[in-house]
């Protein structure tokens, strides 16, 4: 059985009037085990076999490999299939279904996968669609996916792909990864955070291999096939929004399901010995000096059982160096999606010729970076803008800043890092 | 019956619905619900026929049921734990009054005594109120350390020989009280739960304190000096060793905060200990910084007790009383304990 733990960061005291409560829940799970355990596992590999992978040859040769990698982490007894992303999908293996993993599935599939070859178009809805009828296939419930892109999806039309990502979404898990410079980052983030999944760029293709051999690894040890956010919030009160904020941000507050009038479920899939931060916001109705009250209780539950709550409160009080304090973990992960948001902001501007925006945002983005920590975001960022003055936000666009850097930029934007030790 | 709003099954005498909130109203159908007593803040209502199942408290507020947390499932307002006022009076010369006061919402300072035959405990737990579940914390520390003094062995020695033993006593109390603290639980939380601890020992007319943070003991005897016995492990009194005036140093908005406490995360819990021998008959005092807050000073405090109703419990809910008429900015708890009448 796995540990669950919630730790709720806030400042409970508010003063006279005041009516907003922030909070930072760190779930914690422990013990997990490994995929499958409840139930049985699936994982569904779907490579890009578009005639672009062709060129250069080393994007098809590199996908072989990875596709290798990530077959020979499969566990036994594990559900399988590889699936090519032509015009339509194709089985690569097998031929319909699903196979376990063993040995002997495990080699076949890698024969198979060492002789895909570039043709066709990139119809991303279609994979998605086919990649499902072959997890039907399978008696598992905790299904997962990887997908591999290079190019934009220009095979079908938008709203094909939206109905399609629509009819999987909470029917698998999906990571996605983009290789080259010629994918629609904003598209594959799009299809990864319905799907519950990551997405990447691969901007080498010599980094493949590694990258799809870490996600299985990664999938491999979630032993806990689906878990579920659950929040309550008193009568009367106003769910401002519900985000996960660390290890990536995510507004979960479109996604919710209304359990009862006070209390919302989230999706948040499959689980290994991870921990991830949600940042929870509640309005309510402002109480005189000294009362309190519960805004939240935060709840993960796994097949019906709640495993875990943190509690949120509320206490009005007229001492002010009780009521001024902001709380270390809501200002760094408010900063962090304001990080998230401006980069992407900035970035859009950037690609639709609006020079000042972009200059401005991307400062911002310097500025809340360099504020908050985050290294990865200041080193992503200094190879599209010239940071002149990280303090305020002062750039200048990089006038030959490569494609590449910039959708590396925008994929990682949504990567937060933790709360610094104070 | 079942909820107007979204059709689940609900008790017939609650007057929300436990699932979406909705108010009930009483259908024809239902038995009438039993009229309740609100000035109890918790109402205990079988949930189901069954006579087995435990009844489930109902929020004093709304009349939503209350959580497994303690927390109402309908409007999140925090159950009572049924300690708003209590009063304890084991022997005729020992009272104890602990009361919610006029601003806190909870009462989260505790008591326990005991007496028989000239001997007297008093133990006073304040639980901190910016920490989780600090209340059980207070409570579970009190007790855990009066029963340690009751169970104590009492020597017929010297009154050296007692003040000696009743100090080691009221240490190994005060590890009690902190190991009970401890387990109130989460401990998890980023801040666990914690109290202070004082207890008072009246042997005779030896007596004997020990304390951690800043509930306090006074002697106050009719005749002679009063005396407050404990010294707080509080900033204030840091900056009144400092050579800081008491009444300034008290009024410093900083003055409540505690250096020493009981719990997970407590600095250090040596209790600090005192004894006097009692010259003659008095009264003695053990309470939390609800009742000192208002009267620091012992004489002063022994002229306040002299105007009150001399029955101790009588006195002991007078003082509260007076505090709470002086604002009863905080919990208030006062123990009192008649020592040195000849009988």
């Amino acid at each position: 059985m796995a540990d669950w733990t919630a730790q709720v960061f806030q400042n409970e005291y508010l003063p006279e009037g005041a009516t907003d409560i922030h909070a930072i829940v760190t779930v914690t799970s422990h013990g997990t085990g490994h995929a499958g355990e409840s139930g049985g596992a699936a994982e569904a590999i779907i490579i890009d076999c578009s005639g672009s992978m062709g060129a250069p040859q080393s994007k098809i040769i590199a996908a072989r490999q990875a596709a290798a990698a990530a077959i020979d982490e499969i566990a036994d007894e594990t559900w399988f299939a590889v699936i090519a992303g032509v015009g339509l999908a194709q089985p690569v293996y097998p031929a319909s279904g699903m196979v376990q993993a063993d040995g002997r599935t495990r080699a076949v599939a890698k024969d198979a996968v060492s002789r895909l070859t570039p043709q066709g178009g990139t119809a991303i809805g279609q994979w998605l669609l086919t990649a499902y009828e072959h997890f039907q296939a399978a008696p598992a419930t905790q299904r997962h996916a990887i997908l591999l892109t290079d190019g934009k999806n220009e095979g079908e039309t938008a709203k094909r792909l939206r109905t399609a990502v629509e009819t999987v979404t909470g029917e698998f898990q999906c990571d996605c990864r983009g290789v080259g410079a010629d994918w629609d980052v904003g598209e594959l983030r799009g299809i990864a955070s319905a799907l519950l999944g990551t997405v990447d760029l691969i901007a080498d293709p010599r980094d493949m291999a590694a990258d799809f051999q870490a996600m299985m690894q990664t999938a491999m040890g979630r032993g806990v096939a689906d878990a579920k956010l659950k929040v309550w919030a008193p009568q009367g009160a106003e769910l401002l929004f519900v985000r996960q904020v660390a290890p990536t941000i995510e507004d979960l507050t479109d996604r919710r399901v209304n359990v009862t009038p006070l209390i919302t479920e989230y999706p948040t899939g499959a689980w290994g010995d991870e921990s991830r931060d949600y940042h929870v916001a509640v309005r309510v109705q402002a109480k005189p000096i000294g009362a309190e009250q519960l805004v939240a209780r935060v709840q993960i539950e796994v097949a019906g059982q709640v495993v875990t709550q943190a509690l949120v409160k509320a206490l009005w009080s007229d001492q002010t160096e009780l009521t001024t304090r902001i709380n270390p973990a809501v200002a760094h992960y408010t900063g962090q999606a304001e990080l998230a948001e401006v980069i992407q902001e900035g970035l859009a501007a950037k690609a639709a010729g609006d020079t000042d925006t972009a200059t401005f945002k991307l400062g911002r983005a310097a500025q809340l970076a360099a504020e908050t920590g985050n290294e990865e975001a200041t080193q992503r960022l200094a190879k599209v803008v010239d940071i002149e003055d990280a303090g305020t936000g002062t750039v200048r666009l990089k006038r030959d800043a490569s494609k590449l850097d910039e959708m590396a930029l925008d994929t990682s934007s949504t990567k937060t890092s933790r709360v610094r030790p104070s | 019956m079942t909820c107007p709003g979204c059709g689940a099954a609900v008790a017939a005498d609650f007057a929300f619905c436990e699932n979406c909130g909705a108010t009930l109203t009483p259908s024809e159908a239902s038995a009438p619900a039993p009229a309740r007593d609100l000035s109890a803040r918790t109402h205990m209502i079988s949930l189901h026929a069954e006579p087995d199942t435990p009844p489930v408290p109902l929020c004093a507020e709304c009349g939503g049921a209350v959580g497994d947390d303690g927390w109402c499932t309908v409007c999140g307002v925090r159950a009572s734990n049924g300690r708003e006022h209590v009063t304890e009076q084991p022997a005729p010369t020992v009272a104890a009054v602990s009361d919610r006061g006029r601003i806190h919402r909870r009462n989260e300072d505790a008591f326990a005594v005991a007496a028989h035959g000239g001997w007297t405990a008093l133990v006073v737990c304040d639980g901190v109120t910016t920490a989780a579940n600090s209340d059980a914390a207070a409570y579970a520390a009190a007790r855990a350390a009066r029963d340690l003094l009751a169970a104590a062995e009492r020597p017929n020695g010297s009154s050296d020989e007692r003040l000696q033993h009743w100090s080691l006593q009221a240490k190994a109390a005060a590890l009690a009280a902190d190991e009970a603290a401890a387990a109130a639980g989460p401990n998890d939380d980023p801040s666990p739960p914690s109290c202070t601890f004082v207890a008072a020992i009246a042997d005779g007319a030896a007596i004997v304190t020990a304390n951690v943070g800043d509930s306090r003991a006074y002697w106050l005897p009719d005749d002679g000096s009063a005396e407050q016995l404990t010294v707080d492990d509080s900033w204030a009194t840091e900056q009144i060793k400092a050579g800081v005036p008491r009444h300034v140093a008290e009024a410093d908005p900083k003055a409540h905060a505690i250096t020493r406490w009981l719990g997970i995360d407590s600095p250090g819990v040596d209790a600090t200990t005192a004894t006097t021998i009692a010259t003659g008959p008095g009264w003695l005092l053990v309470c939390s910084d609800g009742l000192w807050n208002y009267c620091s000073d012992a004489a002063t405090l022994r002229s306040l007790l002299d105007k009150q109703p001399s029955e101790p419990l009588a006195r002991a809910e007078a003082l509260v009383e007076w505090a709470n008429q002086q604002g009863g900015r905080d919990n208030i708890t006062v123990t009192i304990a008649r020592i040195g009448d000849s009988s």
